[in-house]
């Protein structure tokens, strides 16, 4: 009845300001407030309630409601609640007060939704463009419904500079990335350096931006999407596709099959696995400790092998669909799938016992790149980096999905908040994923892996799902719609609250931390650009002049157009 | 012409000649040797070789700062490392013995650390001036370790002559030589700072600074600047032999020789597997370090003129 409960809260303390509540669950809980009423209901529950921030939501549904809409979702995690503050913005005037101010952590994804929505934020600390690329016009917001998906606008300005912030007296500006031999993808740190300290920093990312939401609330379809949504990062594709699956199932009020759920699981920890082993792999490459960079990959090879077997992928892609999965463990797979544990933990201890011994890198890695319980709170911190500063949150116990309240595990904790104290909870998080998957496969019972869904989803249902990625909570809001797929679907990948925290872990730090600090949050800058438009500036410069880039990009986008509206047809 | 005149000139061409042919091997046997620990299959051992070569062959591209200083600088690296070859004993006596002493030795060990200096500078760029402030520092801690050796052992050998201390100086000394086994020490615990690779590859630090001075060098430059460090290795680890290990040198022709390169690849191996096994240090934990070895390598210089 936690839900209840924290609505009748709610009311007590702001009555007027609550137009109306929904909860479809007791995990779920959705209240439409008052636009002039949003700052003072979000600071209630982030501060007095202390609840987690976890996205801020923007969307054009003035063609259905005449307004639009903005979600603030936070989680109280000890009540295992997931609830969503909504409020509706006329159409004539997309403004709303900004909530950044009481709740830092929404600093990000309310920049999101003023670049691509375009509303408005009325005292926002930071109205910086975020996710726009520099050459982009103001007053054009790609995720609006009237923008089609292919559109590129006539006045782009390729010679429109990214204008940076000052930097602090008496420091030195060193760019970091956006190539850098430690970052895989690009994203660009400018960060102000004293002598080998690191004073602070300006965080420019979002430059391998795909258009997945646009496309999938275009073009797509709803099944479509998980292929789609899996294509989101390169390391969690299941996690993307369970909670994307998981979120149109909660909005549409269906339940996948025991056996589907138990599968999700098994895929969900297999893909945990391969992450912490390449994890604690690059983590010794950065600290230039090769030997076990090499080593962490050779172990996590099988793991590979075994999803490939599974899944028909080398990755863990292409399993999951609404209402269920797509292929079944045959009970070969799942004795090959015990051996390939069983080898992986005796191995694992082997590297564990090594490396949590190591003065060499507890040298290199204690003290450093510290987020401690506040930055947690007010950056809204998630998965291992939250759980190494001593804050036990984990989706898996706190909002059970697939097959976890089945299955007996430790939410492993640290208490120093430092890239040690990250290193320490992923090594010992595979020993727990290890556990999970043997549990799941000796509760499994044989069934159907798949939900028959014999009419139409219902439109203009919401639905919000949280999974617990390798890097933290990943987390998709969904409001179902006509043509068969979603009106409105919002990606919060783990990276994007994580990398948030950044700037406060390096800052007064040495500059040779730097890549280490931010190497521990693993970050994944295409689960965090998975948003609008091509970057037009990117590409070899020298060789195609952006003209030449632009013509050839216009030509694509026709190209695709043309090719989509064929297959439509057919 | 004086035949002892040609006999140096000839016994220092030997010694860069097989430098030159050597360098590039050792640094094969330390790649492989790592992808051995690191349950790799690795390059072949001479992979080097063809990298150099295919350095070599590529455009020559242009830059940083100032072009025609670190086109001066990429041959001054590898020309100081041969140089000081000619200085150092290679299974037999130093060949330039008479013409250059152990001062001169020194001078040349640090126009090695400055060339890097030097580059980094001429390139101009914010990690490249980086990697060079962390190499100033380093080069202060560091340098003085292998002069005070060399000085340790000059004062033993009560003579700077190549021949003289270059053959186990540290250890002349009536009864224990305690001056030499505390410098065996200090010199084998900061070996891998001067072969500049882990734990103490700092100033060029992959991937912290992207390789720092070297950072704006491409093609012919940068092998160049590949082959100074190749020849850096065996330099520096036959100076160590000829310092320390000095035993058997005296053997005839095919035996003393064997026997000095056997001593070289086993140092070789040695910096190989820490190098394998280290992770790498923060360039104040580092200098903390180095500082700590000075003041002990002091000590023994002292201990030196006292005559232990």
């Amino acid at each position: 009845m936690k839900a209840r409960e924290k609505l009748d809260q709610l009311k007590a303390k702001l009555g007027p300001a609550i137009r109306r509540a929904d909860i479809p669950s007791d995990h779920c809980l959705f209240v439409f407030v008052e636009a002039s009423a949003l700052k003072a209901v979000c600071e209630y529950v982030f501060r007095d309630l202390d609840a987690r921030f976890i996205t801020s939501i923007g969307a054009d549904d003035r063609s259905f409601s005449g307004s639009f809409l903005v979600a603030h979702n936070f989680a109280f995690d000890r009540d295992h609640l997931l609830c969503s503050i909504l409020t509706e913005i006329p159409a004539s005037q997309p403004c709303v007060e900004s909530i950044s101010t009481v709740v830092p952590a929404a600093n990000w994804a309310e920049r999101e939704l003023r670049d691509l929505v375009g509303i408005e934020l009325s005292g926002h600390p930071y109205p910086k463009r975020l996710v726009l690329p520099d050459g982009w016009p103001d007053g054009v917001h790609p995720l609006r419904k009237d923008i089609p998906w292919n559109f590129v606008p006539d006045d782009y300005d390729d010679e429109r500079e990214f204008k940076f912030d000052e930097p602090p007296e008496g420091c030195t500006v060193v760019p970091f990335g956006p190539f850098h031999p430690t970052l895989d993808e690009p994203a660009h740190f400018r960060l102000y350096v004293e002598g080998e300290r690191v004073r602070g920093c300006e965080y420019r990312g979002f430059m391998v931006h795909r258009g997945i939401e646009k496309l999938a609330e275009s073009v797509l379809g709803y099944n479509d999407i998980p292929i789609m949504a899996e294509r989101i990062c390169g390391i969690c594709g299941c996690v993307h596709n369970v909670t994307y699956a998981q979120a149109v199932e909660a909005a549409a009020a269906l339940q996948a099959p025991p056996r589907a759920e138990y599968l999700r699981s098994i895929l969900l920890e297999l893909e945990r696995l391969h992450s912490h082993l390449l994890w604690v792999g690059l983590a010794c490459h950065i600290v230039g400790f090769d030997t076990l960079f090499m080593q962490a990959f050779r172990i996590r090879e099988p793991v590979m092998w075994i999803a490939e077997k599974i899944t028909g992928n080398r990755k863990t892609y292409g399993l999951c669909v609404i209402g269920g999965v797509r292929r079944d463990l045959t009970p070969a797979l799942e004795d090959e799938l015990r051996q390939v544990l069983a080898r992986l933990e005796t191995e694992w201890q082997a590297v564990t016992a090594a490396v949590l011994q190591d003065r060499n890198i507890q040298k290199r890695t204690r003290g450093v790149g510290v987020a401690d319980r506040n930055l947690v709170k007010e950056a809204g911190l998630i998965g291992p980096v939250a759980r190494a500063a001593g804050v036990g949150i984990d989706c898996r116990r706190d909002h059970p999905y697939a097959a976890y309240d089945r299955v007996d595990f430790d939410v492993i904790t640290a208490p120093d908040g430092d890239v040690w104290s990250r290193l320490v909870v992923r090594a010992r998080e595979v020993f727990e994923s290890i556990k999970i998957i043997r549990q799941c496969l000796d509760k499994m019972e044989s069934g159907p892996i798949q939900l028959e869904i014999k009419d139409e989803l219902p439109v203009g249902r919401l639905g919000i799902s949280s999974v617990e990625a390798p890097r933290g909570e990943c987390h998709h809001f969904v409001i179902t719609g006509e043509n068969n797929r979603p009106r409105r679907w919002r990606v919060r990948a783990p990276t994007y609250q994580n990398l948030q925290g950044v700037p406060a872990m390096i800052k007064d730090q040495q500059l040779a931390d730097m890549t280490i600090s931010l190497g521990s949050i693993d970050p994944c800058f295409s689960c965090t650009d998975r948003l609008e438009t091509i970057d037009l500036r990117s590409g070899a410069v020298k060789v195609w002049s952006p003209e030449e880039l632009l013509k050839l990009a216009r030509a694509r986008g026709i190209a695709a157009e043309s090719s989509a509206k064929e297959s439509d047809e057919s | 012409m004086n035949p002892n005149v040609i006999r140096m000139i000839a016994g220092g061409l030997a010694n860069v000649v097989v430098v030159l042919l050597i360098a590039p091997l050792c640094e094969g046997i330390l790649r492989k040797v790592t992808a051995c620990l690191q349950s790799r299959r690795g390059p072949p051992l001479w992979q080097p070789y063809f990298d150099l070569l295919k350095l070599l062959g590529k455009e020559d591209i242009e830059s940083g700062e100032s072009p025609a200083l670190q086109r001066f600088v990429a041959r001054l690296a590898l020309a100081a490392a041969l140089t000081t070859a000619c200085l150092v004993p290679m299974g037999f006596p130093a060949p330039m013995n008479g013409a250059g002493d152990i001062i001169l030795l020194i001078y040349l060990l640090t126009l090695c650390g400055i060339c890097t200096l030097l580059g980094g500078l001429a390139a101009g760029s914010t990690y490249s001036l980086l990697g060079i402030g962390r190499e100033m520092m380093t080069m202060i801690a560091l340098e003085p370790l292998f002069a005070i050796a060399l000085l340790a052992g000059a004062v033993h050998a009560g003579s700077f002559r190549l021949d003289a201390v270059l053959n186990g100086s540290v250890y002349a000394v009536p009864g224990i030589p305690w001056s030499g086994l505390i410098l065996l020490v200090v010199m084998g615990l900061s070996f891998q700072a001067f072969v500049q690779r882990v734990p103490f590859d700092i100033s060029e630090a992959e991937t912290e600074i992207m390789e720092g001075p070297l950072m704006e060098y491409s093609g012919p430059k940068l092998a160049l600047f590949k082959y100074a460090q190749m020849a850096r290795l065996v330099i520096h680890s036959a100076l160590f032999a000829a310092l320390f290990v000095p035993w058997g040198s005296g053997l005839p022709f095919p035996l003393g020789w064997l026997l000095f390169w056997a001593k070289v690849l086993v140092i070789v191996l040695v910096v190989t597997a820490v190098a394998a096994t280290h992770a790498r240090y923060r360039i104040d934990q580092a200098l903390r370090y180095f500082a700590g070895l000075l003041v002990v390598a002091f000590a023994a210089l002292a201990l030196a003129g006292y005559g232990h």
